[in-house]
């Protein structure tokens, strides 16, 4: 019996992942079962798993147990192709909440007996992960601290980003994972920044730039108890890095392992990646995870036909331009003078005459009618769309939503009914209405859900992420910025291998730090002129860059940077209504002043919208009382007109208006002295 | 001089500011290295890949010295000295600059301090096939580690670099010294972006070999701010790989006189990329990468070349290299040179018997009754009978006397090591008279103590 305990390989499969990156879809159901290329997301990854050689998966839910333990009884009566020699669990449950969770469930309960699988359920991948195991088995036979080995397919570096990109840092030899960080997604990173510590201490270590992370790992047993241990690990990615952080203490290493070139895998955690994927399906990259050779039903559903063109015979579409890449499931019915390219029809669907669909995803049940134009959309199971719609990229509709006629959508969530909202906030949020069965869902969170409870409407929503949309995808050209170095200046710059933060940079940031969270916090602002005097003293600047270095900095928050409607002056009144306190502390003579509106010389060159607006910033710093009459002028004319035209230009009327209203006021000046004497 | 297609250069007018307790007043260039001077051994590295001729920079106070030297060895190549002034402040770059009319080719910059038997072929392969404007050769560091260096303890921190390379092209990503950088190391997305791997290496060394394409020291002549070249125009040529011609300064040639001059200040001025080349470039078939025009584009391409790992090379630029590469060098002889030189040279005496791994120069004396190992030992210098000496370099006419034990020590040139001393660790300096019955650990004795020049730098 011991025998047969050890042989088995088992894997632990985690679904109900990215609920908010498939809104509105995953409000109703499972995003594991969410139909890619009308095959749930969840078969995939029980494929991938069973042409691994594995015998026994551990599905992970939470919130929609129930439906994943339906389907799974579903497929096992329909001898899915995955049910074969593979048992399945379902386990899990509402209380399961994160990833960090499952790991720390499975630690309890005891069921992983030896290394294991460990695969997001919306994973896609043809990968055969039995010669991965064996060499996690080796690494763990000769370094006992081998906790897990992360598994990485090389991108292509012409492909944008789908925020699964990683920079990593790993031995060229035992291929040890010294570094991890997670490109960003819409931020294009100009250097990166590693700790020396890792080339120091290691003969050779590579940097992979170009790589995919498809959440597909090897884990050892100890990767769970290391979850039990540490309880603030809530995804891989905190295990990763306080792994990496705490290596010595906690004793655990963890590998890489690069898929070979011909195999692919890739995560679907957004709708960007889930259009990439779909196609790459179509195109036969994942074969044989390809619609035609009866994924999850043992039986032929599609004839293939050249250029990707996959049709059901029992669908409908004569007379109809399907162009490249098109998948039609059983049922479905087209009418003639429409054109279809590179989508995906699910089963029973009906579309109109004369529509143009290009890189549109229907699932079943969908109704479009006539003269309709989709671009790069989602339609949800039973949505109906109304004559002449236009919807435009980025747009997904939910289930059962009614899209009125006449209807152009561009970039929008649309939902069916006005509460389905599943939000965290008490309040239900009012959604816009578009149709009696159709609300616009706003996919706008503010950076961090946790900490924006009350101030939510106060803040100028700072850090705005949205949902990664499908749109057009091009190829990355090598745009010229790449290359830096065109300018015949770099010379002195140059001349240093690395740039050392000066001191005045690192002060310069500590100050935007202490001003930005006082700013949202509402913090006194004696604590904070107590913050910038300490972080002043760290780093020895003189007065004179105290004040320059504050005022960039209150122009350097995020909030200035990139305001909310591009109405920078709002933004501005906002924040010196918080902050003035702060600044008027710092700039109180003449000279301070004059360094004040240097200050804001500098920010002229690097905002465009406080460039534009300058002369109605030095106004209202006038207004405030923050610089004088006298200051402005000195400004003014120590500014040099061949060099700085335009800002000269704009400030000429302001200084033309002060000189009238001060002529005014000497003329008083001298009345008085006249009467005096 | 008849035309070739490299020329070399042999930097040797350095003034060994890291080893003045073995140096004395000697030039660095003829530190004793078994029976060669130093500069003999990148000199004999050159002529055994068939350079007939090599242009040596040394200081002019040195130049009959180092001359005379050479003279005594059996080297065929003819050397051309080209001395630059005792009282400047060269550095390696201002040395090129100053030699700049005797290049008329591309060239190859070798510093007299390498002791190595790789072959240059793989580099100076590299070189043309890739048409690069420079490549450089790396050795794995380590020779070394295992001696422990005489004197005072002292902290020994090698000096490290940090070396990017991208693996499928071997192309030079970046290049600078460990200590130049806090605590993080800054990498430009460019290095990584379309480029996908980038191996950085900490434990290699750069074994100051050089291979320069001839437009480069045009550049570098014009570059007069430059003082040093690996560190300061090695990362500059290395950055400036990435440097495109920007499509508007084209024009601005026949603009005024202003305009001009900067023109003359941009890299690509001086690299010639012709109409042809850029026809060649498109029309061949060559190609390292799927996705991207060959070398991305860049005109500026520099290149590492790995010794093999079983090679051997050493920079004698320290104390503690200085002593290992002598220490060892009996058991890497037939390695570095082919047995075509004698380990003990024809005008010394040896008498004693229980000698193993020992060199010997001319007119030394080794008298009987002694047991010596893994040591060098140089010209007219004595050991008299009842001596024990082990992995130590005694120079040029010291005198050790009876009945001394000295291990792992370094003997200056004309000191002096009365009978009965037990020396284990010592720096003994030059012209030093260790009395009578001295026992010591771990010290630097020396005269010239109170005339010792700390040389910031």
């Amino acid at each position: 019996m011991s025998q047969f305990q050890k042989e088995i390989v088992q894997a632990v499969l985690i679904a109900d992942n990215n609920v908010w990156n498939f809104k509105p879809l995953s409000d109703e159901g499972s995003t594991a079962l969410l139909p890619l290329v009308n095959v749930s997301m969840l078969d995939y990854a029980l494929i991938a798993l069973n042409r691994s050689g594995v015998e026994e998966v551990f599905v992970y839910a939470s919130l929609y147990l129930q439906d994943i333990r339906q389907h799974i009884k579903q497929g096992i009566a329909t001898f899915a192709s995955w049910s074969f020699k593979m048992t399945v669990h379902v386990i899990g449950g509402e209380g399961c909440r994160c990833f960090g969770d499952a790991m720390r469930d499975l630690d309890a309960k005891a069921l992983i007996r030896g290394n294991f699988i460990l695969l997001g359920a919306d994973t896609v991948t043809n990968a055969d992960l039995r010669p991965v195991l064996e060499q996690h088995k080796r690494t763990a036979k000769f370094d006992k601290g081998a906790a897990a080995t992360l598994i990485f397919k090389e991108a292509s570096s012409s492909c944008g980003r789908t925020g699964n990109e990683l920079l990593i840092a790993m031995d060229k030899q035992s291929s040890r994972l010294h570094y991890h960080q997670r490109l960003r997604m819409h931020h294009k990173e100009g250097r990166y920044q590693l700790p020396l510590d890792i080339f120091l201490s290691n003969a050779c270590v590579t940097l992979h730039h170009n790589l995919l992370d498809p959440q597909i790992a090897i884990g050892s047993p100890s990767m769970l108890s290391l979850f039990s241990d540490n309880f603030d690990f809530q995804t891989r990615d905190d295990f990763v890095r306080g792994l990496l952080i705490n290596e010595e203490l906690l004793d655990s290493r963890i590998y890489v392992s690069l898929l070979p070139p011909a195999q692919y895998a890739h995560k679907v955690n957004n709708w960007l990646s889930y259009q990439l994927v779909s196609r790459d399906i179509i195109s036969r990259w994942a074969y044989p995870l390809v619609p035609d050779m009866g994924v999850y039903k043992l039986q032929q559903q599609y004839v293939f036909y050249k250029d990707n063109i996959y049709k059901s015979h029992s669908a409908n579409v004569s007379k109809v331009a399907l162009q490249e890449n098109v998948v039609v499931q059983a049922g479905s019915h087209v009418a003639c003078g429409t054109t279809i390219s590179c989508s995906v029809i699910g089963a029973n669907c009906r579309i109109g005459k004369n529509c143009q669909l290009n890189n549109v995803f229907l699932m079943a049940n969908v109704t479009i009618e006539d003269n309709c134009q989709l671009r790069h959309c989602v339609i949800g199971p039973d949505a109906v769309i109304h004559e002449r719609c236009v919807i435009e990229a980025g747009c997904v509709l939910g289930p059962k939503c009614v899209l009125p006629a006449n209807t152009k959508l561009a970039n929008t969530l649309v939902t069916s009914s006005p509460n389905t909202q599943r939000s965290e906030e008490n309040e239900t949020v009012e959604l816009d209405a578009i149709g009696p069965k159709a609300y616009i869902v706003s996919d706008v969170t503010t950076g961090d859900p946790d900490d924006s409870d009350d101030d939510e409407q106060l803040l100028p929503s700072t850090t705005t992420l949205s949902i990664p949309k499908m749109c057009e995808i091009q190829a990355v050209a090598n745009d010229a910025s790449d290359y830096s170095y065109s300018s015949d200046d770099d010379d002195e710059e140059s001349r240093v291998a690395t740039p050392l933060p000066d001191d005045t940079n690192i002060f310069l940031s500590e100050v935007i730090d202490s001003l930005t969270r006082g700013f949202r916090e509402k913090s006194k602002p004696e604590f904070l002129i107590l913050e910038i005097n300490s972080s002043r003293y760290a780093y020895n600047m003189s007065l004179k860059e105290v004040n320059f270095n504050v005022v960039k900095a209150v122009f350097g928050m995020e909030s200035i940077i990139e305001p909310a409607n591009n109405n920078v002056l709002v933004a501005i009144n906002a924040a010196f209504k918080q902050l003035g306190p702060v600044v008027s502390n710092y700039i109180k003579s003449e000279d301070a002043m004059i360094d004040c509106l240097k200050a804001l010389e500098d920010i002229c060159e690097e905002n465009e919208l406080v460039r534009e607006k300058i002369s109605q910033v030095v106004h209202y710093l006038y207004d405030k009382d923050f610089v004088s009459e006298d200051a402005i002028h000195a400004w003014y004319e120590q500014l040099d007109p061949t060099e700085q035209p335009t800002l000269r230009q704009s400030l000429a009327k302001l200084v033309e208006w002060l000189n009238q209203s001060s002529e005014e006021d000497d003329d008083d000046d001298d009345d008085d002295d006249d009467d005096d004497e | 001089m008849t035309s070739c297609e490299f020329q070399a250069v042999v930097l040797a007018a350095g003034r060994g500011t890291r080893l003045p307790e073995v140096l004395g007043d000697a030039p660095k260039c003829l530190l004793p290295v078994g029976p060669f001077p130093l500069i003999w051994y990148p000199l004999n590295m050159l002529s055994r890949h068939n350079f007939t001729e090599v242009i040596v920079v040394v200081l002019e106070q040195h130049k009959v010295d180092v001359q005379q030297a050479l003279e005594r060895t059996s080297l065929k190549v003819k050397i051309e000295y080209a001395t630059i002034p005792n009282d400047s402040d060269f550095g390696t770059a201002d040395s090129l600059r100053y030699i700049y009319d005797k290049i008329k080719s591309d060239f190859l910059v070798v510093s007299c301090d390498i002791v190595s038997n790789v072959s240059l072929y793989p580099l100076i392969n590299k070189f043309r096939a890739d048409d690069a404007a420079l490549a450089l050769l790396l050795f794995k560091s380590g020779f070394e580690s295992d001696v422990v260096i005489p004197g005072p303890k002292s902290k020994h921190k090698p000096e490290r670099d940090m070396i990017g390379i991208h693996p499928s092209t071997q192309r030079l990503a970046f290049v600078f010294a460990a200590s130049d950088c806090e605590e993080t190391l800054n990498l430009q997305r460019y290095l990584l972006k379309n480029r996908g791997q980038l191996d950085v290496y900490g434990r290699l060394t750069d074994g100051h070999v050089y291979v320069l394409k001839k437009w480069v020291i045009d550049y570098l002549h014009r570059k007069e701010n430059i003082s040093t070249f690996k560190g300061e125009f090695l990362p500059h040529i290395i950055k400036k790989q990435h440097y495109r011609r920007t499509p508007k300064s084209m024009p601005d040639t026949t603009s005024d006189l202003n305009v001009a001059t900067k023109q003359d200040d941009n890299i690509l001025h001086y690299a010639p990329h012709t109409l042809m080349d850029q026809k060649v470039t498109q029309a061949s078939l060559f190609n390292q990468s799927l996705s991207h025009v060959p070398y991305h584009g860049d005109i500026i391409r520099c290149f590492a070349v790995q010794a093999p790992p079983d090679s051997i090379g050493v920079r004698v630029n320290n104390t503690l290299s200085f002593l290992a590469i002598n220490r060892k060098l009996a058991t890497i002889w037939t390695d570095l040179c082919d047995d075509a030189h004698p380990l003990i040279a024809p005008g010394a005496v040896v008498k004693s018997t229980q000698t193993k791994d020992i060199i010997v120069a001319d007119n030394a004396k080794l008298s009987e009754k002694t047991s010596l190992n893994s040591s060098v030992f140089g010209s007219n210098s004595i050991v008299n009978p009842k001596n024990i000496v082990t992995n130590s370099i005694i120079m040029s006419n010291a005198i050790v006397e009876e009945g001394c034990n000295i291990n792992n020590c370094i003997i200056g040139h004309r000191a002096h090591v009365k009978s009965g001393s037990v020396l284990t660790n010592c720096l003994i300096g030059p012209n030093y008279v260790v009395e009578e019955q001295t026992k010591s650990q771990s010290l630097h004795l020396s005269n010239d103590d109170q005339y010792m020049e700390i040389d910031i730098q």
